[in-house]
């Protein structure tokens, strides 16, 4: 017995240290969020300031670390820009993701039967719609848009957050310090509130962090189809479909949104996996 | 006196539905079938039977955690069974429950401090400060010492948690203590410990005690009276000193058997029945087969036999 | 087992008509019908006698209605942006790219995802497994574009090994198919060594190994058996996703299937099309759900106890 209490999340935390890969990922992704946060001070000009239109097509130099773009703007602004985009879409969709599926997972979880079945059924709604193109045809019909996008990822998004809470409510609600609390005459609102989300807390950070390049994909996706985010703000998807035009001649505008974006999905879902393999060892490799 | 706690003609039918969703259909089973217990005021009584005799059911739904499908409950002498969730909660002050799994009786995430404090918590009896001192004195009363306050069950051995599930029971000053299998996951040694602070704490504060228990030799050290369970009917009941000496019932006769012996010595033939054995030795009235029904064959001591 | 099947087809047929329903009155929120658009030099009362020969005046639910009973009978209509064919015509035309490149895409990948799983979970935790969990990773994370667009930098624009769009020769095919096959690579990968660790964890196989069987006769007649249960259920939904996955390789590579023409549907408003084609993939998912828990089933021991019992 240690000397000091420790509370399991402390555990966790020591599990999550060991692991190598998700440590740089963590750090990785720390570095794009905070590149993104102060993007203004770390780019030399406006996102979407043609400053350089004379130089359009320039290679990456000293001067343009990134070179310029088609339409004369310093590209690495672009790249650094298209992080807060995609961050900030990633995160918000996310955190939607678990409005909608932290109650849906836990009313379905606690009290099983009828009201599982209904969210079981809505869950397979959307697991026998293909994801992409119900997006696309939202996407059309609202013509795109920052808040559409968020709202198209986080629809898509909630389901996995609601099956990971659902399953561990499921497996707490047996336990019998909920029948404890039952006894002692708890609501299901205390008892959910009180012991069930708490320890449920675990697949609520992994859902979450998982959902973040899920949506920042789904963007991505849509951007690069025309139908994302609107032009002249930076997406990473969008510069993709832009720089393949040119990817003979100009071989840099297609390389670092890709490289950006490939970086950024596969670290936030490296940091995630590391996150789900120390909060739950029993769900590792899943 | 009115007794603490009394059963009357409870049974619990459960529906196993069978897998396929819209065309499921089900089938009935019946786990408790038509128990009455009476459990009288600082008395200790002891459900015994083997697993899948619906003794844990029994005591759930005298706790009203799980719903009876026909019966009565009666604590004190007030009918609690068809009250709702508001109008049960002051009778749920009076009741508590020890479960047998001690490790998944404590929530994980909660210190010994919060677990013992929640039931005072939960009928909002005092502030946050009142709470949890009440709680660390608990905690002492218990054996354990106020240090241990901030810890988590994780941090426990399973005897430890016991004390903490027992301290979180009791806070309330309950009238009526259900304990489904308190020791039966517990070491030897440490399953004396138990049964001692059971006993000290019932003695102290007045407690009735209904035992839930396959382990006979617990029962025999701790209860006043027991009552065997058999696929859901109780088959026989009496004083404890009277099963142990004068068992009439075939089952329970079996149960006793099954006690291990210390001395090889003792060794006595030991009979080991089946179902269709138990049922076909079942002492009959009429020589006929007909319904099973309990008799009083003297005062205290009821049997069943088929009338 | 009949039960079984029964339930879930009412459940899945329920599934499939609110998706239908839902899909119906999407497309007709999309703001302007397929002559709304500026550069279409059509007026007011001709518009009115265009929409009205294709039923576009009547009530909503006659629409859904008259569509769905064609669907029955395999008639999704006539796509606006190709009026000279019928829908299915058109499909007919797409849909043999879209097949070759899923297919080759699925198996050539899902072998050598089963195989780097396998050697993943018996190797576990040396290079093998490290670079395999680092494959699938990366398949399952970076979007196929990307993929797409990293091979077409190394072996179109630098080496000019093959080339980068098109569908004429066979060897255009080869790195769409690439592109293709991370998916089902990555997914078999990852499921695979899960699937097989679990197995390899359980007690039953500690116990044959107690009892002196050779590892190779318990990796063969024992855990992968046990392992191909859980696989089995993704394998047929996952088929049927290479139909929509397709569309960014197939937008990427400038191939004339499926996804090119479900791209264009979305931007001419084409909503016989769309529909089409959002019916039939879903029709197809549900199908595959269907049948993959069939065969679970079928499979699976104790499901069938459960049911006798």
């Amino acid at each position: 017995m240690s000397d000091t209490p420790r509370s399991p999340l402390y555990f966790a935390w020591r599990r999550f240290a060991d692991n190598k890969a998700a440590l740089v990922a963590g750090a990785i992704l720390l570095l794009i969020i905070l590149m993104a946060i102060f993007a203004p001070l770390i780019a030399k000009t406006g996102y979407a300031d043609q400053k350089f239109l004379t130089q359009a097509y320039a290679f990456p130099q000293a001067e343009f670390w990134f070179g310029v773009d088609d339409l004369g703007r310093d590209f690495f602004t672009r790249i650094v820009y298209g992080a807060r985009v995609s961050l900030t879409i990633g995160f918000t969709a996310a955190a939607f993701s678990l409005v909608i599926g932290i109650p849906l997972g836990a009313i379905a979880g606690y009290y099983g039967g009828r009201a599982d079945w209904c969210v079981m059924r809505l869950i397979e709604l959307f697991s026998v719609v293909p994801p992409l193109l119900a997006a696309m045809l939202l996407g059309a019909l609202t013509n795109g848009g920052f808040l559409t996008i968020v709202l198209i990822a986080a629809l898509f998004g909630w389901v996995q957050v609601c099956l990971l809470v659902r399953a561990q409510v499921k497996a707490i609600a047996q336990k019998e310090f909920v029948r404890a609390a039952q006894a002692l005459g708890a609501t299901p609102g205390y008892i959910i509130r009180r012991h069930l989300i708490p320890n449920a807390i675990s697949p609520i950070i992994v859902g979450f962090v998982l959902a973040i390049p899920l949506a920042m994909m789904l963007e991505a996706s849509l951007s690069f189809l025309g139908i994302g985010v609107p032009p002249p703000t930076p997406s990473w998807g969008q510069m993709i479909n832009v720089g393949m035009n040119f990817m003979y001649f100009y071989w840099h505008l297609a390389v670092f949104p890709t490289a950006a974006l490939a970086i950024t999905v596969l670290a936030t879902t490296l940091f995630g996996d590391g996150l789900r393999d120390a909060l739950d060892p029993t769900l590792k490799g899943r | 006196m009115t007794p603490a706690l009394e059963l009357k003609n409870l049974s619990k039918t459960y529906q196993l539905r069978q897998s396929g969703g819209f065309f499921a259909r089900s089938t009935d089973h019946l786990a408790v079938n038509n128990v009455s217990l009476t459990l009288p005021r600082n008395q200790i009584l002891g459900l015994v039977g083997e697993s899948g005799s619906g003794k844990t059911t029994t005591g759930m739904m005298a706790m009203r955690l799980v719903e009876p499908s026909a019966g009565q409950i009666l604590v004190g002498g007030t009918d609690i069974t068809a009250l709702g969730h508001a109008a049960l909660k002051p009778y749920r002050r009076k009741m508590q429950v020890v479960f047998q799994d001690s490790y998944s009786a404590l929530d994980p995430m909660m210190t010994l401090a919060q677990i013992v404090a929640e039931p005072l918590h939960i009928h909002g009896l005092g502030t946050g400060a009142e709470q949890t001192e009440q709680a660390l004195d608990m905690l002492v009363k218990t054996g354990l010492d106020h240090s241990y306050g901030n810890r988590y069950p994780h941090e426990l051995s399973g005897g430890q948690r016991q004390r903490v599930a027992i301290a979180r029971a009791l806070i309330l000053h309950p009238t009526v203590l259900v304990a489904d299998e308190p020791t039966s996951a517990l070491d030897v040694s440490v399953k004396a410990q138990i049964i001692n602070l059971l006993l000290d704490l019932q003695a102290e504060m007045g407690l009735s005690i209904l035992f839930i228990s396959h382990d006979l030799s617990v029962v025999r050290s701790l209860t006043d009276k027991v009552a065997v369970m058999f696929q859901g009917r109780i088959v026989e009941e009496a004083t404890t000193e009277t099963i142990f000496t004068d068992a009439r019932h075939p089952y329970t006769r079996s149960l006793l058997d099954a006690i291990p012996v210390l001395n090889p010595r003792d060794r006595r033939a030991r009979t080991f029945l089946t179902r269709a054995q138990i049922e076909a030795a079942t002492p009959r009235l009429s020589g006929q087969d007909g319904r099973p029904e309990l008799l009083d064959i003297a005062p205290g001591h009821r049997l069943e036999a088929i009338r | 087992m009949i039960r079984y099947i029964l339930g879930r087809l009412a459940s899945i047929l329920l599934t499939f008509t609110v998706v239908s329903v839902i899909v119906f009155l999407m497309m007709h929120a999309v703001p302007g019908g397929p002559f709304d658009g500026n550069d279409m030099p059509v007026n007011d009362a001709v518009k009115a006698k265009l929409n009205a020969s294709l039923g576009l005046d009547q009530p909503l639910y006659v629409q859904y209605f008259k569509y769905m009973w064609g669907v029955l009978h395999f008639d999704f209509g006539i796509p606006f942006q190709s009026p000279g064919e019928t829908v299915l015509d058109l499909l007919a035309r797409a849909w043999p790219p879209s097949l070759i490149l899923g297919g080759a895409g699925v198996l050539i990948g899902a072998p050598l995802g089963i195989l780097l799983g396998m050697a993943a979970a018996l190797r576990r935790n040396t290079w093998i497994d490290y670079l395999a969990s680092a494959f699938a990773t990366l398949g399952l994370t970076i979007p196929v574009f990307v993929i797409s667009m990293a091979l077409i930098m190394v072996f179109a624009v630098w080496l000019n090994w093959l080339p980068a769009s098109g569908w004429g020769k066979p060897n255009a095919w080869v790195l769409p198919i690439i592109a293709y096959a991370a998916i089902p690579m990555a997914t078999y990968a990852r499921y695979t060594r899960s699937a097989m660790l679990d197995v390899l964890n359980k007690p039953f196989v500690t116990v044959l190994r107690a009892k002196g069987l050779s590892e190779r006769r318990i990796i063969f007649q024992h855990v992968l058996r046990n392992a191909a249960l859980p696989m089995v259920t993704v394998f047929l939904p996952m088929f049927i996703g290479t139909a929509t996955g397709s569309i960014f390789v197939e937008a990427m590579f400038r191939v004339p299937g499926l996804g090119a023409y479900f791209v264009s549907s979305i931007e001419l408003r084409d909503y016989s099309l769309e529909m089409a084609l959002i019916l039939m993939i879903t029709m197809m998912f549900c199908l595959a759900y269907l049948i993959s828990d069939i065969i679970y089933a079928l499979l699976n021991p104790r499901i069938r106890f459960g049911e006798r019992k």
